[in-house]
Order: structure tokens, then C-alpha cells, then sequence
């Protein structure tokens, strides 16, 4: 063991979080452990931290994943249930220690007591090249065509004003720490723009770390760490965030729901810890939502959001694009994956 | 030989304030979470190492070269910064008359390496992050030239030599009371930090940063650290006297006025939130570009 790996071994345990369906609590707390780095980044991780159940409909996303992991890397499971893929992963009970855990794990992988995790899935694109010309460019000059599967950004007229511009569809999720645990969109992007968005997943039940996420989104990821604790009058914390001007960072009329609460009020209720009101019942989709806004302000809204208004937001279905809009976006329906 | 003990002065100092921002950055993050930390002076040196030892990966095809100047340029910049600064009268590292414009393009240059570092490898995330810098690069820039300019006035010079013996009698941030904190806006946007962190955002993951892994992550991060160096100590020449003082050698106090820069950019980056792109936009031209505007007019008036 070299120098510089004892020096690495004691370095704050970098952890990625593939959050699962009822995963435990304790959690969203991991991250105030001074030992535990959580890190936003799978590339930036050694540990890749599976918590909770995940459904078998993302389990390609979770391999995808674990892939993205530099070495040396292990997988944890936390009051998870076994997955093939993952036989060799550490398994932690409810009655275990998971920072004892992963301190344990990261010391074996650095000291090479434990081997580095292989891949999952070859190292291959995952479709067939079906591009025409060299670098599969479509053909019509720079345009259309879907190497690999991707379809190559064409332009499209930006909602906005009417520019022309590269529209590009993606996949973002469910395992992205700004969204919501489960939270997989497909979304057209111009620039960084949401021009189309529907569901792949919704977000688990029972996620309660949005006030987390959104302080993280406003640039305060220290504060972020401070509401964790969670102690009710915490009166630094709340002068901490009108310090911060967070209040005024948030446009004005964001999100704005039926109910007549915009971003801005669901922010204030949540700093300052008042019970939000019940789920507002209302008939909008994500498309109503989101589309038309830049990419932080998207992120704003949809982690402004109570899980449960959340859930029914994304439960219905954006009425099917015309005609029109089908005929252009017609290669797009096979589209890239991000961050598993 | 004086030449030799300059230089190695230059890295000596520059080692120990990216270690000094490091620790101050865990210290203040500590505070603030309320946690407290663990060894944070140790800390920042036990990352480096495990970032060392981890595999670097890359996307399927990356923009290598670019990946690598981008890193190797931001590097750059914030070491002619730093060698720009004066550290007793007429001795500077590089000595030009004209080192306020060449510390202008290095400023400008940060926006082209920001964006490689976006561009290079090939992913939507780290893309918008460099195109999103871009759009806010432009303003910040007109900002600081401006700001620049008006602490150039009473100097009556571009020389940076000039502009700290001209503070002889009364610091700039006195004589230009708007002058520091609008530079110090644009230090935030320089170093991608807190409320100007436009680029390696948490709404895109790490932004252009998001597929860095083991050194490459490593050498962003400090490049990082060596452009807030550059910044803070032009920023210390430019409105707090840099060398000037009593009593201590200059290059202490230099060093002093340095780390004070360094101590309240780190802090405002932990304390200020961050708005969406667009209404930092209107930020920047409608309030903040008018008031730099107004700090070169009163430093004109004042100068005449």
C-alpha cells in the first residue's frame, strides 16, 4: 500500500445514492456524517449506495450506474433485496451500522483487500450505429439521423421566440440527486430550455428531503446540510436563509398551481417548517409545469412540490403532441440516457 | 537568481493559500451546516490523494485535448494573475505597463476555458453549465472593466505598480467605496462560486465538472483554488493597498490582504443564494452594470 492510497484511505468516504422505494430515514441524514462525502456525481464516488427496494423497471438505469463509478469501486446495499448484477455487494441490515459500513468498505477497496467491481454491462453502445455518413451525421448536411441510438439534435423553433435552435431529447433520472427519489423524465431540451417533457417514472411515495434539494438548487448546499438536523426553531437556520436572499433569488409567479401558490410560498412554508398545506388537487401536468422554463427554474418547481401533489402532477399524461409535432420529432423517439 | 527566488516564492505562496481556501472552504461549510468538521486542514489533502489513486474515466467520445487545455489554461490564468501583482515597489513578476488590461484578458479568457471544460466531454449537462457561463461571462466582464478602469484613474496609470503607489495616502475601497464589492461579484463568477456559480451548478449535477473523475477532478479543483488566489490578490493590489503597511515586509502584507479577499469570497459563496440564469441576467444589466457604471463617474469626477 503506498503512501499516497494511506493518505486517500482516510479521506472522507465518497458515496453515491441510488435511493430506492422505502428507503430508510436515515438516509437523507448520512450526509451530515463528517466521515461520508455524498457526492453529487457517480464519477466523483468510490461508493455506489443502493437503498431501498428498486423496481424492476430500473434496474438496466441501476447497472448503467453502477458503470459510471471510477475504480476502485464497491456496491452497498442498504435494507435493499438482492439483485443479480450485485452478488458481491456489501449487505446492510436495518440493525447495522451503514457509516461503520462504508468506512470499512472504502478502507478494503483502497488497502486492495477487496477487488474493484467489474462491469455490469459491456462495454458497448447500447444500440446498433444506424447513422448515415461517417460520423453517422445523418446525412442531410449536419442533420437528423440516430447514431447509437441518440438522434442527433435538429432545430426546432424555440417556444420562446420563435429562434431556431437545437432541440435535443433525453432521458434525466431516476437517479439524478436534484430530482425527487424515482423521478425519470424524457425531456427536449433547447439549450437549456424544457420545450417537452413526459414521465418515464414518477418518484417514489414518501420522499420528504425536497426542502433539502431545493436549498442545495439556490446555491446553499451548507444550509442544506443544516436543515437535516431538523431541529424544530432552529432561529440561525432561519436567519441564515433570509441572509441568503433566497426569497428573492426565486422568480416571482414560478410554479404557480391553482391553489394560488407559487415556488416562492412553498418555499417559505418549508423554511419555516409550517405544515404545508394538504396536497392541492389540481388537474395540471408536468407539460403544463414545466415546459417553456429554463432548466433551474424547472428543477425549482418540480422539488417545490409536496411528493403527493407531485405524484398526482406526473400521474397524468400530457395530452399526445398533433401531427405537426409528431412529424418532427418522428427520430426521436429512441433517445440517449443520462445518468442512468 | 533573484529571478529563480521569485518564482519559487510564487509557488510556495501559491501552495499554501490553495491549502488555506481549501481549509477555510471546510471550515466555513462546517459552520454553517452546523455539523462542525473533522481535521478540515487534513481533509483537502486526503481528497487530493484518493483522487489521484481513482480511475480516470471519460464519456464515449470526449474532446480530450480540450478536456486537458481547458484545465491546464484555467491554471494559467490564475497564475498571471498572480504573478501580475506588484509585491514591493516596481517589483513584480511580470512587469508591464499595461497589467490591468492583461489581467482583463486573462478574466475574459476564463470564460473560453470554462466553456471547454463544458464542452469537452460530451455530455448535456456539462454543456449547459459552459454555455450558461457564457451567457453570464459577457455582462460580469463589462462589470469589471469598468470597475477597473475607475481604480486605474486615480493613478492615472494601467500598471498595476502604479495603481497601489497611488493608494499611498487612502485605499481605493475608501476612495471607491463601490469598487470592491461589484470585483468581488466578479471574483464569485471567476472561481465558479456560490451565487455566480453559473457553470459547476448543483442543478446540473456539477455542471461542467459532472463526468470529471479521479485527476481530472482533481486538477479542476485546484485551478479553481489558483484563479481565486490570482483574483484575491489583485483584488488586495487594486483596492486594499496591496504591499503597502506598516512595520511588516510587504509581501506579508500582500499575503495578509490576500487571505482577506479570499476569506469573505469564500464566505459570501457558503451565504448567498443563487438565482436562475435569466433573472440574473436582469441583475447584471439592470442594476449591477449601472452601478459600475456610476463607480467609474465618481472616479472620474474625483480624479479631475
Amino acid at each position: 500500500m503506498s503512501w499516497i492510497s494511506r493518505l486517500a484511505a482516510r479521506a472522507p468516504v465518497p458515496v453515491f445514492i441510488a435511493q430506492g422505494e422505502s428507503a430508510p430515514d436515515a438516509l437523507a441524514r448520512l450526509a451530515l456524517n463528517p466521515a461520508i462525502h455524498v457526492v453529487d456525481s457517480p464519477r466523483a464516488a468510490c461508493i455506489l449506495l443502493i437503498s431501498g427496494r428498486i423496481p424492476s423497471a430500473l434496474a438496466d438505469c441501476l447497472n448503467r450506474l453502477h458503470d459510471q463509478l471510477p475504480h476502485p469501486r464497491a456496491t452497498v446495499l442498504w435494507q435493499s433485496h438482492a439483485m443479480e448484477p450485485f452478488s458481491n455487494a456489501v449487505e446492510v441490515d436495518a440493525s447495522d451500522d451503514i457509516a461503520n459500513a462504508l468506512s470499512a468498505t472504502f478502507a478494503d477497496l483502497l488497502a486492495g483487500d477487496r477487488p474493484s467491481e467489474a462491469d455490469i454491462l459491456p462495454d458497448a453502445p447500447p444500440n446498433e450505429w444506424r447513422g448515415i455518413g461517417p460520423h453517422g451525421q445523418g446525412g442531410k448536411g449536419m442533420m437528423g439521423g440516430t447514431p447509437y441510438g441518440r438522434p442527433m439534435a435538429k432545430t426546432d423553433d424555440d417556444i420562446r421566440d420563435g429562434l431556431s435552435l437545437d432541440a435535443y431529447t433525453a432521458d434525466f433520472g431516476p437517479f439524478l440527486p436534484m430530482f425527487p427519489a424515482g423521478l425519470a423524465l424524457t425531456l427536449t431540451l433547447q439549450g437549456d430550455m424544457i420545450q417537452a417533457v413526459t414521465v418515464a417514472h414518477p418518484p417514489f411515495e414518501g420522499d420528504t428531503a425536497a426542502r433539502e434539494r431545493l436549498l442545495r438548487l439556490l446555491g446553499l448546499s451548507a444550509l442544506a446540510l443544516r436543515s437535516l438536523h431538523g431541529q424544530k426553531g432552529d432561529g440561525t437556520f432561519r436567519r441564515l436563509v433570509r441572509l441568503s436572499r433566497a426569497r428573492a433569488a426565486i422568480p416571482a409567479d414560478l410554479g404557480r398551481l391553482p391553489d394560488g401558490s407559487d415556488v416562492r410560498s412553498r418555499f417559505d412554508a418549508m423554511v419555516t417548517g409550517l405544515q404545508t398545506a394538504p396536497a392541492s388537487d389540481t388537474d395540471m401536468t408536468l407539460g403544463d409545469l414545466l415546459v417553456g422554463l429554463e432548466w433551474h427554474e424547472a428543477l425549482l418547481v418540480i422539488n417545490s412540490l409536496d411528493n403527493a401533489t407531485l405524484r398526482g402532477v406526473c400521474a397524468r399524461m400530457d395530452a399526445p403532441p398533433d401531427s405537426t409535432n409528431d412529424a418532427t420529432h418522428a427520430d426521436h423517439d429512441m433517445h440517449a440516457e443520462h445518468m442512468g | 537568481m533573484i529571478v529563480v527566488l521569485a518564482i519559487l516564492g510564487l509557488f510556495a505562496f501559491l501552495i499554501a493559500s490553495i491549502w488555506a481556501a481549501a481549509t477555510l472552504d471546510a471550515v466555513c461549510r462546517g459552520w454553517i451546516a452546523g455539523g462542525g468538521t473533522v481535521s478540515p486542514a487534513f481533509t483537502p489533502l486526503r481528497t487530493a490523494a484518493l483522487w489521484l489513486s481513482q480511475q480516470r474515466l471519460t464519456t464515449e467520445a470526449p474532446d480530450r485535448l480540450n478536456a486537458l487545455l481547458s484545465i491546464a489554461g484555467y491554471f494559467a490564468l490564475g497564475l498571471v494573475g498572480l504573478a501580475l501583482v506588484p509585491i514591493g515597489p516596481d517589483t513584480t513578476l511580470i512587469a508591464l505597463p499595461t497589467s490591468v488590461v492583461a489581467w482583463g484578458a486573462c478574466e475574459s479568457l476564463v470564460v473560453v476555458v470554462v466553456f471547454l471544460h463544458g464542452w469537452s466531454p460530451n455530455a448535456p449537462l456539462a454543456l449547459i453549465g459552459a454555455y450558461r457561463y457564457v451567457a453570464i461571462g459577457l455582462p460580469i466582464m463589462l462589470l469589471s472593466m469598468f470597475v477597473l478602469i475607475a481604480a486605474a484613474l486615480p493613478a492615472q496609470s494601467l500598471d498595476l505598480r502604479d495603481i497601489v503607489t497611488s493608494q499611498s495616502s487612502v485605499w481605493n475601497v475608501i476612495r471607491q467605496p463601490l469598487g470592491l464589492p461589484l470585483f468581488i461579484l466578479l471574483g464569485l463568477s471567476l472561481t465558479l462560486r456560490g451565487p455566480f456559480d453559473y457553470a459547476d451548478s448543483a442543478d446540473l449535477a456539477g455542471g461542467t465538472s459532472v463526468e470529471a473523475s479521479g485527476p481530472d477532478r482533481l486538477g479542476w479543483q485546484i485551478a479553481r483554488l489558483v484563479m481565486l488566489t490570482g483574483f484575491s490578490a489583485v483584488a488586495a493590489s487594486v483596492f486594499l493597498g496591496g504591499y503597502l503597511g506598516p512595520v511588516l515586509p510587504g509581501p506579508l502584507w500582500l499575503a495578509i490582504k490576500t487571505l482577506a479577499i479570499m476569506t469573505v469570497v469564500i464566505g459570501l459563496s457558503h451565504l448567498l443564494a443563487r438565482m436562475p440564469v435569466a433573472r440574473m441576467m436582469g441583475l447584471i444589466w439592470i442594476g449591477l452594470l449601472p452601478l459600475s457604471f456610476l463607480d467609474l463617474i465618481l472616479a472620474g469626477v474625483l480624479a479631475l
